[in-house]
């Protein structure tokens, strides 16, 4: 039972992560591989200021999703001006920039020794200690959160971006500051992803830089892409898709020091199989052509 | 100590010049973002690895069989995947996407097979020459006359040979070397066996220097990815002059601060070139809806 | 000097006026300008767009040479040339997707150089894109909704703490959106998906995208091309009209008859350089543009 209602967090924490990475890569066709650095920053700003400040979980998680978006800004001015190429890298180094300091900045973050004896999340006295709460707050924060992408899918503002997506000249033609809207969908998405990590840090108490690499930006992509990208309905079945999948591959009794190689190999080839044949995912709308 | 960190850098920037070269060779022709270029080095050094300490054979024969075996994995990647791609007209973006799959599935193959920790070539404690005050081994040397000798000879043949200027014109470009009737296809693989030589010829005399794991492919991709927009995208020659930038500016790095921190300064000078001067320091000029 | 230049009058009455400027059917540059400038301070055109020796160069090669083009509200300019002789680049030019080399382009007199494109859309110039450029993977519908300027939705906080404000907007988008729809004949196809209809249902969407965004100045690039007669004409009405009502119409057609049909003068470019202004019939009837036109 424990076991199940773990998955079921996981399912939520990366619905999150991947609803969000959706508005940048399905609506408005943004190739973003840094999303796990802002799942990073939220997870260590919440992480520090609960253990070094004493901050309730709740005054946390704003703080991070304030710092990740920030953050954002800085990474997004420079770089959505660019040609597709030229963004991708942008976000490949912002990653990797991301990762070196959580990695090496000691004096901050522990670097590789991590962060450990995170608090749970408590609100009024009420500590969310158990699996079945963690999970009650962490679908609550879900369901919200799939709720306002919904609206603001849409919405005028959802709109524009697809439209963006479709055909950036002709948006410009309309009258469409695009920059401006690339960079508002970067901040929506980033602050999102941070949400996700502070709730990944409650959860498991002790986080290190090893779950906020390139890896799992990579991972959180093939979500969408095997899902579907530009709807709300696709990450839902990409995310239950890509969380179960390794816990099967556990059952088919693959010995489990080369699991994790054999469970990237999957996605590797899976990404390679679905732009070949079906690039739009499972349900999505969006076909990257 | 400056002068060796110079020295350093210099050599690297060699290595890294070959590996340059090769990611700009075709990112300027066919503008795919080769990120499976980065598995492609890696493999020609575990290729050459295998053939010298596994299967015992004599060094120089194993350096050659691993580079042609690399050139052969390289030129199946894009048969087998990119030009499938073209054919199907799929844009850009996807194409980025497979090369990412393609990356992540065999470098977790070449994981699996070796494992994770690196694997070392060299033979032992090595020879070291001094030039002043300043020391080099044996392998750095060879690194440095490899890229005096690999590199007129690449600009040679872009510059004189028949194929050479073909590759130059489809930079340029590609549109109208289609409408002229080349035949792409052949072309295509002529410029990923070069590439994947040029990568594979850099991994084994790293391999042979500091050795082998399976992730320093993806820190290699990125050094050729900056090194060639920095340099100037769609000048073969900007790659080079890219790749010395990174090596001496990493190794200043390391001197001034810490080893730790050089793949943050790559990308803090991207970022920078990128908001100043995304035409690389020999590119022209353009803007956006010319390209 | 006023001048009074109108389709009513006979050919011969204006041709005399234009010979008193002398600047017509001569290849000469300045003197264009000049003639644009007279045109400028006449009392009954009052011109809304202007480029002054605008150049514009890719490599070695000059798409645009030192050109001089007005354009005046409530008539509509043709613009007329062989391939390649720079028209397009001059859109590109005016919509801020190129950046002059030298000259000035002015909007009701204030200079527009440079701007990014996004901004010149908002200050009034729209577009019809040769190739049509609907969003494809959006119905008919929403392609006609992202035209209207300034929405409120646009904002994603907006969206989301005003939504009855936002909603509201949005009907009467959509209410306005329907009636282009059904002025050029699309009310059926408005769920579909823009990438599911014809060339010329598609043609006709942009085309309705264009007007449903209000822009006080049209420039559309071959807006004839790919649709059947009958359409066609009616939408050469819709042209005629628009300009009737105020707009400043700017037209770029391989087509003379439609050019003879609805321009009240024509410019004619070869290999970057305008050569000659005047009314459709004479540009058209002039051998010399006819040789180099068709090459006969």
């Amino acid at each position: 039972m424990n076991y199940i209602l773990h998955i079921l967090i996981m399912i939520s924490v990366y619905l999150i992560l991947s609803q969000s990475l959706n508005i940048l890569v399905g609506y408005t066709g943004l190739l973003s591989v840094c999303h796990a650095a802002f799942y990073g920053i939220g997870a260590y700003t919440s992480a520090l200021l609960m253990t070094k400040l004493g901050l309730n979980f709740f005054l946390a998680l704003p703080l991070g999703v304030i710092l990740a978006m920030t953050l954002s800004l800085l990474v997004a001015y420079p770089s959505l001006r660019l040609r597709g190429d030229y963004f991708v890298l942008a976000g490949l180094g912002f990653q990797i920039i991301v990762f070196s300091i959580l990695y090496n900045w000691e004096g901050l973050t522990r670097g590789p020794y991590g962060i450990p004896g995170i608090p749970k999340p408590g609100l009024l006295g009420l500590e969310f200690n158990n699996l079945p709460l963690f999970l009650l707050i962490s679908s609550i924060f879900a369901i919200v959160i799939l709720f306002i992408l919904y609206r603001i899918s849409v919405s005028p503002f959802g709109r524009v971006l697809k439209a963006i997506r479709e055909n950036e000249m002709a948006a410009l033609a309309l009258g469409k500051n695009v920059s401006n809207f690339k960079i508002k969908a970067f901040i929506i998405a980033s602050g999102i992803a941070a949400i996700a990590g502070s709730l990944y840090a409650g959860y498991v108490t002790y986080i290190d830089p090893t779950s906020f690499t390139l890896d799992e930006s990579i991972f959180i992509m093939a979500i969408i892409l095997v899902g579907g990208t530009g709807n709300v309905k696709g990450p839902i079945v990409g995310t239950i898709f890509m969380v179960i999948l390794p816990e099967i591959l556990r059952f088919l009794g693959i010995p489990d020091t080369i699991a994790p190689n054999v469970r990237q190999m999957i996605y590797g080839g899976l990404l390679i199989l679905l732009m070949f044949i079906r690039p739009q995912g499972i349900i999505g709308e969006y076909k990257f052509e | 100590m400056i002068l060796q960190l110079l020295a350093n850098g210099l050599v690297a920037g060699c290595v890294y010049s070959l590996v340059a070269l090769g990611f700009g060779l075709i990112y300027n022709t066919t503008k795919i973002f080769h990120i499976a270029y980065g598995v492609v080095y890696i493999i020609a050094a575990y290729l050459f690895y295998t053939f010298a300490r596994v299967l015992g054979l004599p060094l120089v024969m194993s350096f050659f069989l691993g580079l042609v075996f690399v050139i052969l994995l390289g030129v199946a990647i894009e048969i087998l995947i990119y030009f499938p791609f073209y054919q199907k007209r799929a844009s850009l973006g996807v194409i980025l996407v497979a090369s990412l799959g393609a990356y992540i599935l065999l470098v977790n193959l070449v994981a699996m097979l070796y494992g994770n920790e690196t694997k070392i070539l060299s033979l032992g404690i090595e020879e070291t020459f001094c030039l002043g005050s300043v020391v080099f081994t044996r392998i750095q040397l060879l690194q440095v006359v490899t890229f005096l000798i690999v590199f007129p000879l690449v600009l040679l043949f872009l510059g004189r040979t028949k194929l050479g200027r073909v590759i130059r014109a489809l930079a340029d470009n590609p549109s109208l070397v289609t409408v002229l009737g080349i035949d792409v296809r052949r072309l295509r693989i002529y410029i990923f066996a070069m590439g994947s030589f040029l990568a594979g010829l850099a991994s084994c005399l790293v391999a042979l220097d500091v050795g082998i794991d399976p992730y320093a492919g993806m820190n290699v991709f990125l050094i050729a990815a900056v090194a060639v927009i920095i340099g100037g995208v769609g000048m073969f020659e900007g790659a080079v002059l890219g790749a010395f930038i990174l090596a001496i500016g990493q190794n200043l790095i390391i001197w001034q601060v810490s080893a730790k921190w050089q793949s943050t300064m790559v990308f803090l000078l991207l970022i920078l070139f990128l908001l100043f001067r995304p035409e690389g320091i020999l590119g022209k000029r353009q803007r956006l809806e010319e390209a | 000097m006023s001048i009074n230049l109108n389709r009513g009058d006979t050919i011969a009455h204006n041709k005399n006026l234009l010979k008193e400027i002398q600047c017509i059917f001569k290849p000469n540059n300045t003197m264009i300008k000049n003639y644009c400038d007279i045109i400028s301070e006449s009392s009954n055109i009052s011109p809304r767009l202007e480029l002054k020796e605008i150049t514009k160069k890719f490599g070695g090669i000059v798409a645009v040479d030192r050109a001089s083009l007005t354009f005046s509200a409530g008539k509509v300019t043709g613009l007329i040339g062989p391939n390649g002789a720079g028209k397009t680049t001059v859109f590109n030019l005016i919509t801020g997707f190129l950046k002059p080399d030298a000259g000035t382009i002015y909007l009701r007199d204030h200079p527009i150089n440079g701007l990014p494109a996004w901004r010149i859309a908002q200050l009034g110039i729209g577009r019809l894109f040769q190739d049509v450029r609907v969003f494809n993977k959006l119905t008919v519908l929403e392609n006609l909704l992202l035209a209207k300027k300034d929405q409120l939705g646009e904002n994603p906080l907006v969206s989301l703490w005003q939504r009855k404000k936002v909603l509201k907007a949005e009907k009467k988008n959509i209410e306005e959106a329907r009636r282009w729809l059904k002025l050029v004949g699309l009310e059926e196809k408005e769920n579909s998906l823009a990438e599911n209809l014809s060339y010329g249902q598609q043609k006709l969407l942009s085309i309705a995208r264009l007007l449903a965004g209000g822009s006080e100045i049209l420039l559309l690039d071959e807006p004839t091309a790919g649709i059947n007669p009958q359409i066609a004409k009616s939408l050469l009405a819709i042209i005629k009209q628009l300009s009737q009502e105020g707009k400043t119409v700017v037209v770029i057609e391989h087509n003379m008859s439609v050019i003879l049909e609805i321009s009240d003068w024509v410019f004619f470019m070869n290999e970057g350089k305008v050569i000659s202004f005047g009314l459709p019939e004479e540009i058209l009837g002039d051998p010399e543009i006819r040789k180099t036109y068709i090459g006969i």
